[in-house]
């Protein structure tokens, strides 16, 4: 798997726990960022968005296209890329969410209905774009800081930063905003804020809208540090969850917590088990969490799954 | 040529509706949101590869491959009565994850990504291979069909439909749980099994979830709680996947596109008919 494309080099310099620090916490960063969106999409329409992946993917290379294929600028590629992740999101939502919520299915059939949404992206990842990894150039990409101990990269430093912005954003966005607070509503009881006038596709759709730009944001960050390939989004939703549910399900801010969490364990974990043992790691943590403190690191007592 | 093909073709539709009929165990029947039934069947396969490999006779490695599958279901059934819903689906789809680093770091067992070549063939001809995977099939379908008819099949549905209520009726619904879970694996091991030995090379690829949405295409193409289902399913949804096949001419593109294929179907299913072909109950 390629996590990080750095890290084999990094681990023969001397004394490795400051980097494995360092590495946790651009690996928490990266899965925060992921489990932001999904998080908020859960939160609010209480379904597992595994679909987030897809826009993550897509994002990815759509950046990829505009910015080496096609040649454009930075911010044209950015912005043109976050734009038709948001649409992607949203076309996801209406044609296939909506009617199905209309309906009113099960989780489950949520649930695999956005699995397969999933696989059908990275498929047609596959069909268009091919099995070789992508990689985005970018001039600024390789400023790396060197301290002797601890390195890292202009993008890695950037997507710590996002993800301690975001932590601090989405609790702004949840408490004190009119959008944050019908999300709340509609979370806690949504006959009462149906009743209290709060329309739930109207609310729904900002969630989209709000959750693909993470994701568009994800995507991009992940593209720029390690490389682009179509189960990058598989890869990542899968830590993306798993971060969310140790945060506290919840919490929307307990996503970025969660991230953090995971990204510090599987890098603190391969400091005894081959790295190809992370998935274990977390996947062994999510278990432990779900048996014994299913609310997650954030959720309150009554929270839990 | 033609010939070999059409063996071949159900080979496959035998294995896969194995696969679909003990996952309609627990998921159709008992109502447990199993993903992970791929974990079992590619624990099943290493088992009976690496018995094999090691001087074993087949069959006694067939049956370990079950038996071990069988015991990481056990594992699997024992929190069902905390874990519920979407999150045994997430833990038992995590299960595929975990075997899948297992095996791809194992390295002195697995090989890792290298993958285990020379697996015995169980019969030298393909025909007899097919007559055999023909009487698993129909071992395992007469099996489960008994299985479901009798006043334990009734319970484990009544577990699906409405646990407290079976409770209260003094049914230790945990037990059914995870009887229908050591069964339903047992089943997905000797399937896999049955792979191993029929391509004689496995890798941790038999891991990867394109395979899962398959197995799910058939089952919700099929339907829930319905053994013809599961039958008719695995071979519709097999047939459609060869079409890529014969239509497409790029070979890069069969592959993606035949999963892209699989996936609309899905999609196109629970959306507009949500019960499948012959389902009984909603998912």
């Amino acid at each position: 798997m390629v996590f990080d494309k750095y890290e084999s080099q990094r681990l023969r310099m001397g004394s490795i726990l400051p980097q494995l620090i360092v590495n946790g916490l651009i690996a928490g960063s990266i899965y925060a960022l992921v489990a932001s969106g999904f998080s908020l999409v859960y939160y609010v329409i209480k379904f597992l968005h595994f679909a987030h992946g897809a826009v993550l993917t897509i994002s990815a290379y759509l950046f990829f296209v505009f910015l080496n294929v096609l040649g454009m600028n930075f911010v044209l590629a950015l912005l043109l890329a976050i734009i038709l992740a948001i649409a992607l999101g949203l076309l996801i939502n209406f044609v296939v969410y909506k009617p199905l919520r209309k309906r009113k299915s099960s989780n489950v059939v949520l649930l695999i209905i956005s699995l397969t949404l999933l696989s059908f992206f990275t498929s047609f990842a596959l069909a268009v774009f091919g099995s070789s990894t992508k990689t985005i150039l970018l001039a600024q990409q390789n400023i790396i800081f060197d301290f002797g101990a601890i390195r890292f990269t202009i993008i890695q430093l950037a997507a710590f930063l996002l993800a301690i912005f975001l932590f601090f954003a989405l609790w702004f966005i949840m408490k004190k905003t009119k959008l944050g607070k019908s999300m709340r509503a509609l979370a806690d009881n949504k006959d009462v804020a149906q009743v209290v006038g709060i329309n739930p596709e109207k609310v729904y759709t900002y969630t989209f809208i709000i959750a693909s730009f993470l994701a568009a944001i994800a995507g991009i960050i992940i593209g720029l540090d390690q490389n682009v390939f179509p189960r990058l989004g598989f890869n990542f939703i899968v830590k993306g969850f798993i971060s969310s549910v140790v945060g506290g399900i919840s919490s929307v801010p307990g996503a970025i917590v969660g991230g953090f969490f995971i990204g510090l364990a599987e890098n603190l974990g391969i400091w005894v088990l081959p790295s190809g043992f992370k998935s274990v790691i977390s996947f062994t943590i999510l278990f432990i969490f779900l048996l014994f403190r299913p609310q997650g690191i954030l959720g309150g007592k009554k929270d839990g799954i | 040529m033609a010939f070999e093909y059409l063996i071949n073709f159900w080979i496959f539709a035998f294995m896969y509706i194995i696969l679909v009929v003990s996952l309609n165990l627990s998921m159709g029947f008992t109502g447990l949101i199993n993903l992970g039934h791929l974990a079992f069947w590619g624990v099943g396969a290493y088992t009976s590869a690496l018995l094999t490999l090691n001087g074993v006779p087949w069959y006694f490695a067939m049956l370990a491959a079950g038996i071990v599958a069988a015991f990481f279901g056990f594992i699997l059934a024992l929190p069902t009565s905390k874990i519920k819903g979407d999150y045994l689906a997430i833990v038992s789809l995590g299960l595929v994850f975990i075997m899948d680093s297992v095996v791809r770091n194992w390295t002195s067992l697995t090989r890792g990504a290298l993958g285990l070549p020379g697996i015995p063939r169980i019969t030298s001809s393909s025909i007899n291979f097919l007559v055999f995977s023909f009487i698993l099939a129909a071992v395992v379908y007469f099996f489960a069909y008994k299985l479901v008819s009798s006043k334990h099949g009734k319970i484990m549905q009544a577990v699906r439909d409405d646990e407290t209520a079976a409770k209260v009726l003094g049914k230790n619904t945990q037990l059914y749980k995870i009887m229908s879970l050591v069964i339903s694996t047992f089943m997905a091991g000797i399937a896999g099994s049955l792979f191993a030995h029929y391509i004689t090379f496995i890798d941790p690829t038999i891991f990867s979830p394109d395979i899962l949405i398959i197995v799910l295409s058939m089952l919700i193409v099929g339907g829930l709680a319905s053994l013809n289902g599961a039958v008719f399913g695995a071979i519709i949804v097999l047939a459609l996947s060869e079409l890529p096949r014969i239509i497409i001419v790029v070979p890069a593109l069969i592959g993606p596109i035949r999963d892209m294929t699989f996936a609309l179907l899905v999609l196109i299913v629970l959306i507009y008919k949500p019960r499948g072909l012959f389902g009984k109950v909603d998912l």
